[in-house]
């Protein structure tokens, strides 16, 4: 059985829950009280999607401003990003479209794009209608999905889905379509000898 | 599916839960990561330090700053990468982790008495700044000689710190504060801003000269993100291309630990040079210091060239042609200059005469009077140099200079090896009711008398005066490390066995009929040689330590009950 990495990244505002979603997805564990994260934390879970293996390798970002710049290093090179906002907070629906935005300009020209509107067992508190942030992925054709990281609903769901949306691999490519370094070299030599 | 998923290794939570901010992850691979700007006012001085609360001597900050600028001298614009090694002040706490060392292949251990810094050195033009020019280097200090790899992750993350500064910094240490404990023979995964790096530590048990990046491969069938080939091995070929002629010249000089300066014209290429020179007699370990960039300021100055005494056996690279005056009583020198060509050749060095040693635009050469105990090896010699002609890589050049030396090394020690070996006693003269036998005295001439049968000659081509050698060996440190480290191993060897053998007899059948005062005693003894079994992280069959601790507990049980507390409160 094929094994493909897959390099994906988390984006959106502090305090929105990417890291839960990770913790939840990678440990199957939720916990109320975890830090923001520094930089990046990074996790890899293997998951098998028809007849391949997709190793998932997760850059879980920083959300706080001071590290907004450093960005560009994570979703360089990612086959997806999940940006994920509260849907307790309108601002972090906004933050939200400057990702995506930042993303068609700057990042890999053929990135999947998963939305995430987590929190998504508060309804009390709910500020972003789930309508209009689904109307808005359609508009972009991106992923759509409301999850829990602390109830788990739809964490798994993120990350089945990004898995149809990444493009078929024929044996021959199997290790391009990744922006490594090695990755592109060895592909790009394999081209020549042919 | 897959054991290396989650976070960055297993006991990641663990490690989290013991101590966050204490960096205990990131401390196993790095002391701290500094910038160094030039300051009008200071000169150099430190802008920032991460982990913020790590603690450096006013001595050590000193060092480090005037070790991480190219001297004025050397011209450098652009980027520079260079390494430095500078001595610990006294005082400062040893690392703890004894597992890792004994592990570990002897040339990999972790300093106890120095660090290294890894440089990346930036200067370019700008106006903006008063001095016209913005001059910063970003450096790693670490006690591992992993050159490669933090060479490499400086490459990675230099040029981003540079525009991105300080909270760059934080999410890098913080990132490498996820990485896995260097484990030797292991395959590690280290994600650093976006890309991840698989390294491999190498162990003791690695065959020498094997190929051990392949072993990998059932684990991840996919080549990895960004694989390293090697964390700690230097370009051989490109460091040693202008001395080749004088390789065995370089590889004995460094054996017999002699004091050696190299003088090139940049840090780059003289801490290059020193480190291959160290490398050159691996597997063996250079027990001397060595600086592979060294200069006016440091603060060994003074006590490494004095003339009052003989030069002490070190080896530093330097590029300030003042030092050309400070070394003159020096009995090697070994002065490179830029990379000329000769046809498609490096041009050779020449060896000259101490004596023209002399004024500040002294010529590339190695000026020494020394005379090489064995031949040169010509026909690897001619190997290298058509391999220049045939455009063969620089990497294969390497690899056939790495076997050459590891070849010659291995033929110098295996006797040496042997004859130590043949100094332990035997096993069945470890009882349990003796102390342990001691390793036997080593005789020098006893040793020699076995090279007729047993020497260099079964392994080397190479001719000349082999016992020479081995006699001129035996003065320097590098014997005496060598010494130490395996006469250390075979008393542990011998105390592990008996402990075991301690283990295997009737201890409670043993004190049925002795004294209070005698079971006491014994009691007393072998707790003594847990503890130190402990300490010592001995290897010893499994159950042997909680067996022996069994024991104790119920021989303290069959005494007196007025005796027991006493016993039970030590």
């Amino acid at each position: 059985m094929a094994l493909r990495e897959l390099k994906v990244c988390l984006l959106g505002d502090t305090g929105v829950g990417k890291s839960s979603i990770v913790c939840r997805f990678v440990e199957d564990s939720f916990d109320p009280n975890i830090n923001p994260t520094i930089g990046a934390s990074f996790m890899t879970k293997t998951v098998q999607y028809q007849n391949e293996m997709h190793k998932f390798l997760i850059w879980d970002t920083a959300g706080q401003e001071r590290f907004r710049a450093l960005a560009p290093m994570y979703y360089r090179g990612s086959a997806a990003a999940i940006i994920v906002y509260d849907i307790t907070k309108e601002d972090s629906f906004q933050t939200l479209k400057n990702w995506v935005k930042e993303l068609r300009q700057h990042g890999p020209p053929n990135i999947v794009v998963a939305i995430a509107g987590n929190k998504c067992d508060l309804l009390d508190s709910r500020e972003v209608p789930e309508k209009d942030a689904k109307d808005y992925a359609d508009s972009i054709h991106a992923i759509f999905v409301e999850t829990s990281a602390k109830n788990a609903i739809n964490i798994n769901e993120v990350f089945v889905e990004i898995s149809k949306r990444i493009p078929v691999a024929d044996s021959a490519a199997a290790t391009s379509g990744k922006s490594f370094k090695l990755g592109r070299q060895v592909s790009e030599s394999r081209r020549t000898c042919c | 599916m897959d054991p290396l998923d989650g976070f960055g290794s297993p006991g990641r939570e663990e490690a989290a839960a013991d101590s966050r901010s204490a960096w205990t992850r990131f401390s196993s691979w790095l002391e701290c990561v500094c910038v160094v700007t030039f300051d009008l006012e200071l000169g150099q001085a430190i802008e920032l330090v991460y982990p913020q609360d790590v603690k450096l001597t006013e001595k050590e900050k000193t060092s480090i700053c005037y070790l991480s600028f190219p001297d004025s001298y050397s011209g450098c614009l652009g980027d520079t990468q260079f390494t430095f090694r500078l001595r610990q002040s006294v005082g400062r706490q040893s690392f703890r982790d004894d597992i890792y060392n004994r592990d570990a292949p002897a040339t990999l251990q972790r300093e106890t008495a120095h660090f290294f810094g890894y440089v990346y050195f930036r200067q370019v033009k700008d106006v903006s700044v008063k001095r016209g020019y913005f001059q910063k280097s970003l450096l790693l200090v670490s006690r591992l000689p992993y050159t490669h790899l933090f060479h490499s992750v400086l490459q990675i993350i230099a040029p981003e710190f540079f525009e991105k500064l300080e909270p760059f910094l934080e999410a890098v240490c913080n990132e490498i504060d996820q990485w896995p404990n260097p484990s030797p023979g292991q395959t590690l995964n280290l994600p650093i801003v976006g890309v991840v790096l698989q390294v491999r530590i190498p162990s003791k048990a690695d065959k020498p000269g094997g190929s051990p990046v392949r072993q990998i491969t059932n684990e991840s069938p996919l080549p990895a993100p960004t694989l390293l080939p090697t964390i700690h091995e230097l370009d051989l070929f490109k460091c040693f291309q202008s001395v080749l002629i004088h390789l065995q010249m370089l590889w004995e000089l460094t054996l017999l630990g002699e004091p050696l300066v190299v003088m090139a014209p940049s840090p780059t290429v003289c801490s290059e040079t020193i480190l291959a020179l160290v490398s050159s007699i691996s597997p063996l370990k250079f027990c001397c210091d060595f600086r592979p960039y060294f200069t006016i300021h440091d603060s060994e100055f003074r006590e490494y060239t004095t003339r009052t005494q003989a030069p002490p056996n070190v080896v530093l690279g330097v590029t300030n042609p003042f030092f050309i005056k400070t070394f003159q009583n020096w009995p090697h020198i070994v002065r490179l200059g830029e990379i000329k060509m000769a046809g498609d050749l490096p041009k050779q060095v020449k060896v000259k005469k101490l004596s023209k040693l002399k004024t500040l635009d002294t010529k590339p050469g190695i000026y020494t009077a020394y005379k090489t105990f064995l031949h040169k090896d010509k026909i690897l010699i001619k190997r290298l140099l058509k391999g220049i002609q045939r455009k063969r890589p620089s990497e294969a050049q390497s690899a056939i200079l790495r076997r050459h030396l590891l070849e010659l090394t291995q033929s110098f020690i295996i006797p040496l090896e042997r004859y130590m070996a043949s100094l332990m006693p035997l096993q069945r003269s470890v009882t349990a009711w003796k102390t342990p036998p001691q390793v036997r005295p080593f005789s020098q001439d006893e040793f020699i008398s076995t090279l007729d049968h047993t020497g260099p000659q079964l392994t080397s081509m190479l001719r000349g005066d082999w016992m020479g050698l081995y006699r001129k060996f035996f003065r320097s440190l590098n014997f005496e490390g060598w010494y130490r480290q395996r006469h250390r191993e075979m008393t542990q060897k011998l105390e592990s066995l008996h402990l075991e053998t301690i283990c295997d007899a009737d201890l409670l059948g043993w004190t049925k009929d002795k004294s209070e005062v005698e079971i006491v005693d014994l009691i007393l003894k072998l707790r003594e040689k847990l503890i130190k079994a402990r300490r010592q992280q001995l290897q010893v069959k499994d159950g042997v330590l909680d067996k022996l601790d069994a024991f104790i507990n119920s021989i303290v049980g069959s005494l007196p009950e007025d005796l027991q507390p006493v016993l039970n409160a030590r």
